[in-house]
């Protein structure tokens, strides 16, 4: 009767981490979506964005002009927009929250350079969102329309970059998300099983950093080129001056 | 002949899973070779604290005294390691000894690991030979590959790793580097292989290997230098392949 009763009555321990809940859940799709929407769309264009479109901005206001005339020339942008560029963002950042906000980091303890990476990955992350907010809502959603106007371009980046504090948030914007991407593809790769081995890993991830150093540098010339050109127009007459060619803009 | 050296030990106890910790401290004659084991021995042959009080001696998991059971794991200053090994002459003092945050206490230094059985389980970490007739001799396995998976057969379940992981705690219920480690050993292994499927699909569950921020801890706080991160990246391929290739044939 009494043979199942084990010789000493077990500790009663409660709480705990849960074990693996397998064939539970659908957290491994919206991990992967997750971490695949950081390289395709959001991370292919930023790719764009920063070493394509704004790179034109070095060749002055008409090339300029000329890029984003051909970006609002795309068909369908709104949907391009929507759905290529606005939700991914969207489901990106507010999902990279929640994984956040469920980490808990600990580089006190243990303060490693992948642990830093982790820990920076999320602060990078966030910092990016709050700048492409900003961004998005300055240079798409107010001031003059640019899909209509894009002569006045250059001038709209120009009215930022001029002001020394807005500079700095550019700047920052620009470290934060070229670093949130380099090292977003080494950890897509590593976690993807891409490249698996530990030399192969480190012999990657000196591609990155230099990948990030590219996207910095191409970003920080681009943002100077702002700088070191006259003043642009601003309002529609002048937007259809600086497109009309060189002669009639100083 | 008078050592006046003294080793001093700070150790947070707990009398039971529900009581309330407090920090009781030690102070130890020095002597060449102590280690964080047979300091605690010490105090259980004289239970007094430093200020003179009488107190009981310190429980804790230990068994081989030589790295290789798994035992004995702790936090020693702050960090997941394994005490038999953790020389006192090698330590800042004064020397804190913590039981690991994210296992329930069963008393002073021990804890309930019972979650790496579980996760153990559910990926079927075993090589399956059992049968009504004799099987025979398995399959040979090339010096390569028995090369391969000799580093990642020392585990130990000490479940440092999970302790050292910003992902492993009770928000995420992450399966922790050990586990997916255990995986690769036991697919890799060619009557193990039989089980493969099952033990991708389960590291798809909610805390399943999804759940890795590859913050990299795991690989520098293991005893064993088992390849962790490798392991993570490995696997975490095999799943993601198994899983999106079940979406067209399942």
């Amino acid at each position: 009767m009494a043979a199942t009763a084990s010789p000493v009555a077990p500790v009663p321990v409660k709480g705990g981490v849960a074990p693996l809940r397998a064939g539970q859940g659908y957290s491994f799709w919206l991990r992967r979506l997750h971490s695949l929407t950081g390289i395709v769309p959001v991370g292919a264009f930023l790719f764009e964005h920063i070493l394509i479109s704004n790179a034109s901005a070095i060749g002055g206001p008409i090339a300029y002009a000329r890029q984003v005339r051909f970006l609002a020339s795309l068909p369908l942008v709104p949907i391009l927009e929507l759905f290529g560029i606005w939700l991914p963002i969207l489901f990106h950042a507010l999902y990279g929250f929640y994984i956040w906000y469920r980490g808990e980091t600990n580089v006190g303890e243990y303060p490693w350079t992948g642990n830093w990476m982790y820990a920076a990955q999320r602060w990078t992350g966030g910092i990016a969102f709050a700048y492409i907010l900003w961004h998005t809502w300055t240079m798409r959603f107010t001031g003059i329309d640019l899909h209509e106007f894009p002569g006045a371009s250059f001038g709209k980046v120009q009215s930022e970059v001029f002001q020394t504090p807005l500079f700095l948030f550019y700047v920052v914007g620009l470290i934060a998300a070229s670093w949130h991407f380099a090292y977003g593809i080494w950890l897509f790769c590593a976690k993807w099983g891409i490249v698996s081995g530990e030399q192969a890993r480190k012999r990657f991830l000196i591609l990155c950093l230099a990948f990030f150093f590219v996207l910095t540098g191409v970003g920080l010339a681009s943002l100077t080129s702002f700088r070191s050109h006259a003043l642009q127009p601003t309002d529609s007459a002048g937007a259809s001056m600086v497109e009309a060619g060189p002669g009639t803009t100083n | 002949m008078a050592n006046t050296k003294t080793v001093i030990l700070k150790i947070k106890r707990q009398d039971n899973p529900n009581a309330k910790s407090h920090w009781e401290e030690f102070e130890l004659a020095w002597h060449p070779g102590m280690n964080v084991i047979s300091s605690m021995m010490e105090i259980a042959r004289n239970p007094v604290t430093r200020d003179g009080k009488a107190t009981t001696p310190i429980t804790y998991d230990s068994n081989c005294l030589e790295e290789v059971c798994g035992s004995c794991a702790m936090l020693i200053n702050g960090r997941a390691r394994m005490a038999c090994s953790a020389l006192i002459d090698k330590l800042e003092q004064p020397i804190r000894l913590e039981p690991f945050t994210k296992f329930p206490v069963i008393r002073d230094l021990a804890v309930d690991r019972s979650v790496l059985f579980e996760n153990l389980k559910t990926v079927k970490a075993w090589v399956p030979i059992d049968g009504t007739y004799d099987l025979g001799s398995g399959p040979r396995i090339s010096p390569e590959e028995q090369e391969a998976a000799y580093p990642l057969s020392r585990c130990i379940s000490c479940c440092c790793c999970m302790e050292a992981c910003p992902q492993f705690n009770d928000d995420t219920g992450f399966v922790g580097a050990a586990t997916i480690s255990q995986v690769r050993l036991f697919n890799t292994h060619p009557t193990g292989a039989a089980l493969k499927r099952e033990r991708l699909a389960a590291l798809i569950g909610d805390g399943g290997i999804q759940e890795c921020g590859y913050a990299q801890n795991c690989v520098e706080v293991c005893p064993k230098d088992i390849p962790l991160t490798q392991s993570i990246s490995e696997v975490g391929g095999e799943v993601i392949r198994q899983a999106v290739g079940d979406l067209f044939r399942k």
